[in-house]
């Protein structure tokens, strides 16, 4: 029990710093309202990742998990090809390895309207 | 918050640093203190292997939740790909550093003469895994690996006193082998615990470098939190030294049976120190 406690507490304390997250840039960019659904998403890390999975989730009710085709290598810029769900809110979520061994993970979302 | 990985990664990890402290712990105290825990000899075996075990468990465990994170899926424990490509990285070499550390320990503790020496090494080369990967040894300093395992064995060494001391303080017809057990640990902790927390606090400034994110980040205050948490282990131990060891040594057998009630405080908080630790080491990204 008192190991729960301190558990929860440190979580509670540490939210912020958690998910080791490097992600330089994206596109879309994080929060950006675009005309038109892109053909591709691209990925730009500060350190050299290996993507592991990559998924799209549309309107927060669809999921798709996007194919990371010939992505085998460790690289810091990853382009994917990008399926069309129609208009309203993407949020992509990646894992990945880094070069270090820390398994590594973020999101970002953007708008086609 | 972190996800079910992370839990997962602390909780592996603090199987890690109960099993290979406890472990080697033992160990140093068996070889230290042999005149004194030879009563224990049997059961300090048994639970030395024990602690290899959970530790030779979280390794795989670890190794396995990383997988697991690669995907967010628990295909990913067992994903040959995923479990592969962490092969290729320094987690592959710890893991490997770790099993034949465990391995050697658990070999080493039922064989005869040598044994205990097998046992060691695989104790140490268990704890220099520590060493290969994390927040410290990637900042590539000079001395900041070995000072990390100097650190990590004063920790062994203490975590190693705990188990011994409260066994023989129980028991009445041990009690002048108890208060010398920690009237002896009492005399090496005065140069250890000195330089652990000097140790501890230029690990710290190496990582942090300015100590303003103590109060400003989720690392920040997660250390103070183990260094109160610390605070209050140091406090006990002095209790013990001063108050109930001097008493033990005078023949108080009430002495003995608070000591033994004060080591499983002790051991508790220290439980909360390693659930910190392991936090800090598994989930949480240094400020800078």
């Amino acid at each position: 029990m008192k190991m729960l406690t301190i558990v929860a507490l440190i979580s509670t304390l540490a939210t912020s710093a958690f998910a080791h997250s490097s992600v330089d840039t994206t596109t879309p960019e994080n929060g950006a309202t675009v005309d038109e659904v892109p053909s591709e998403i691209s990925f730009k890390f500060t350190d050299d990742i290996r993507l592991t999975k990559v998924s799209m989730i549309h309107q927060e009710a669809h999921t798709v998990t996007l194919d990371l085709g010939g992505q085998t290598s460790f690289g810091r810029v990853f382009a994917l090809p990008f399926h069309s769900m129609g208009e309203g809110t993407y949020r992509i979520e990646w894992r990945g390895l880094g070069a270090d061994g820390h398994a590594m993970q973020g999101e970002f979302t953007f708008t086609v309207d | 918050m972190p996800d079910i990985w992370g839990i997962g990664a602390i909780l592996s990890k603090l199987m890690l640093y109960v099993g290979i402290g406890g472990a080697t712990g033992l160990l140093i105290i068996r070889v230290a203190f042999s005149d004194l825990v030879t009563p224990l000899g049997d059961k300090m075996r048994v639970q030395i292997a024990l602690l290899a075990g959970l530790a030779l468990a979280g390794s795989v465990l670890g190794y396995m939740l990383r997988g697991g994170a690669l995907t967010g899926g628990a295909d990913g424990m067992t994903d040959p790909e995923m479990l592969g490509l962490l092969w290729q990285t320094p987690v592959g070499d710890v893991l490997v550093y770790r099993v034949v550390g465990t391995v050697l320990i658990i070999a080493g503790v039922f064989m005869p003469l040598i044994g205990q020496w097998i046992a060691l090494a695989g104790g140490m080369i268990a704890l220099w895994s520590f060493a290969q990967i994390g927040h410290l040894p990637e900042l590539e300093i000079t001395g900041a690996r070995l000072l990390l395992l100097l650190h990590l064995l004063g920790i062994a060494f203490w975590i190693g006193i705990l188990g011994p001391l409260r066994a023989l303080s129980r028991q009445p017809e041990y009690l002048s082998s108890a208060a010398m057990l920690g009237h002896r640990f009492g005399q090496a902790a005065s140069v250890i615990v000195p330089a652990l927390i000097v140790a501890g606090l230029l690990m710290a400034w190496m990582l942090l470098g300015d100590m303003r994110v103590l109060m400003t980040t989720g690392y920040g205050q997660t250390l103070l939190i183990k260094i109160a948490l610390v605070g209050v282990v140091l406090t006990l131990a002095t209790a013990n030294k001063l108050r109930f060891v001097p008493a033990m040594q005078a023949g108080d057998d009430k002495a003995a049976r608070h000591l033994a009630r004060s080591i499983e405080i002790e051991t508790a908080v220290i439980l909360m120190v390693l659930v910190a630790t392991a936090t800090l080491t598994s989930v949480l990204t240094l400020p800078n």
